[in-house]
């Protein structure tokens, strides 16, 4: 919880000159656009508008601390006590719980109601719902974060560039056809990561909707795998893949959904990459029947698997487990291709065993 | 005195290594590469190279920096020079501020993915002189580098 300390701010109590009438005021702290309540030294809530009522129900008489947080515990650094205290106003963050059964969080000001012979009779807290503005900080810091990791990205491809080229001059330099052979494989395979980057910026800044034929998924599982092969086998990883033969067309968009395919593949290869600890590593990608209505792609891996931070945010654009390597914007893109199809993802992952990626689509 | 010496590289890019230890090798230099950090402590410590070009930000069981703390608090390899090399640039700084300031994880230079060679290559040298002169094996006048018998 963040508490600061403000400037002297003491609200004084309206005289009894009835300029503007009780009911005026009420009317008036109910048009405030936020939530206000009145506390006595006891912490027990006195008054409240209409946008306390809204969203915390009738808090008359009940516990500040219970009211806004269902709490029977006073609030640590309390802003009410502390502006009975010092006669001051105070400012702080809080997580609250909405009787919708939502949490916010709020920023809250808490100042002195003094009485005619200056004793602080009553505190009064206003409170903005700054829940949203919370979420889009928190966004923002993971896109800078991913920035950072793509640019990191970025600069290894770069280098993959950078040195093939020279192998490819230094074999023709020599007249060595084999040198100049592996350079340009180098060359080649990073243009393909920077493609796959690039096509994945593409793909998750705009909404589309699938252009749908009949394809076999079979077929798609078959052409993606044929693209990874090389990758594979550089890496000494098993690629295998399983289908079963029953499977009719479906309706699909060929295009994402290879892109879709070749963002789990990678992933698994770069899974398997990072473990250290088994010696032998495999890959296996299926198109199988999930249930009467669905059928499902499966790719799964003995790689180095997600503890259960990682499942719950690996949709989160950007968020990557990869740490140095991988923007995560693949994933994003993977849930995006299941949705716009109708289907969802599932994922099974334990920490050192491995991940299955389970897409689930319509059979229609 | 044309300066050469063995040179050990540790990046989990297979492509990088490939790359990198070819233009060592055709600039004089013996090269042996590892493809993780446990991989390149074997190998530095059955070796004892004259330079090592680490990848600090990568990530197995054993990090690049691990690979740092290591070479620099064993008593026979800690005057290694080390190169330090990563895509990160300035966020390294953030990096190193979560291990720590200790000299262990200090490397002689870095250089940031892509890297230089033009630059590179010159700085090796310079860091293997500076070697063979603390080691007494060569002595630099005028300027030039004259092996010491």
């Amino acid at each position: 919880m963040n508490t600061m300390e403000s400037k002297d701010g003491i609200i004084a109590q309206p005289d009894n000159s009835g300029i503007i009438s009780e009911l005026g005021f009420r009317a008036i702290l109910d048009l405030l656009p936020c939530y206000l309540s009145i506390q006595d030294r006891s912490l027990q809530i006195l008054f409240t508008n209409e946008n306390f009522r809204k969203d915390f129900g009738e808090g008359i008489g009940k516990l500040c601390h219970m009211a806004y947080k269902g709490s029977s515990d006073i609030c640590k650094s309390c802003p009410v006590q502390k502006s009975f205290k010092d006669r001051k106003v105070h400012i702080s963050e809080e997580d609250v719980h909405l009787s919708n059964g939502k949490t916010a969080q709020l920023v809250v000001y808490s100042a002195p109601i003094l009485d005619v012979s200056g004793n602080v009779s009553a505190v009064i807290e206003m409170s903005t719902n700054i829940t949203q503005v919370k979420e889009i900080q928190k966004e923002l810091a993971f896109l800078g974060q991913s920035l950072a990791i793509l640019s990191h990205d970025i600069k290894n491809i770069l280098e993959g560039l950078q040195g093939g080229a020279y192998v490819v001059d230094e074999g023709i330099k020599d007249g060595d056809m084999e040198l100049a052979g592996k350079g340009w494989d180098i060359v080649k395979r990073n243009i393909g990561e920077i493609s796959t980057i690039a096509q994945n910026i593409l793909y998750s800044s705009k909404k589309r909707d699938p252009k749908v034929q009949k394809v076999s998924p079979d077929e798609m599982v078959k052409d993606v795998v044929g693209l990874f092969l090389e990758k594979s086998t550089v890496l000494g990883i098993q690629l295998k893949h399983r289908s079963n033969p029953a499977l009719p067309m479906v309706n699909l968009d060929p295009t994402n959904i290879r892109r879709m395919l070749h963002n789990l593949i990678w992933n698994a290869l770069e899974a398997c990459k990072k473990d250290k600890k088994k010696r032998t590593h495999t890959v296996i990608v299926r198109a199988d029947f999930h249930d009467r209505f669905h059928f499902k792609f499966e790719v799964e891996d003995n790689g180095v698997g997600m503890a259960e931070e990682a499942k719950e945010n690996i949709f989160k654009e950007f968020f990557s487990t990869k740490g140095s390597e991988g923007t995560g914007l693949g994933l994003m893109v993977v849930d995006k291709i299941a949705k716009e199809h109708g289907g969802w993802v599932e994922v099974m992952s334990a920490p050192g065993k491995g991940t299955i990626f389970r897409v689930i689509l319509r059979m229609r | 005195m044309e300066i050469t010496g063995k040179i050990i590289i540790i990046d989990d890019n297979p492509d990088y290594l490939f790359t990198m230890a070819t233009f060592l090798k055709r600039n004089g230099f013996e090269t042996l590469t590892a493809g993780d950090g446990q991989k390149g402590i074997d190998l530095i410590e059955k070796e004892q190279p004259d330079l090592i070009l680490l990848d600090v930000m990568m990530e197995s069981i054993y990090s690049g920096l691990d690979v740092c703390k290591k070479v620099r608090t064993n008593s026979d390899l800690k005057d290694i020079p080390i190169i330090g090399i990563s895509g990160m640039g300035d966020e390294l700084g953030v990096r190193l501020e979560k291990w720590g300031d200790e000299d262990y994880f200090k490397v002689n230079e870095f250089f940031e993915k892509p890297v230089d060679k033009e630059k590179l290559l010159p700085r090796i040298k310079a860091l293997l002189e500076e070697g063979l002169i603390n080691k007494g094996k060569a002595v630099r006048i005028g300027g030039k580098l004259y092996p010491k018998k």
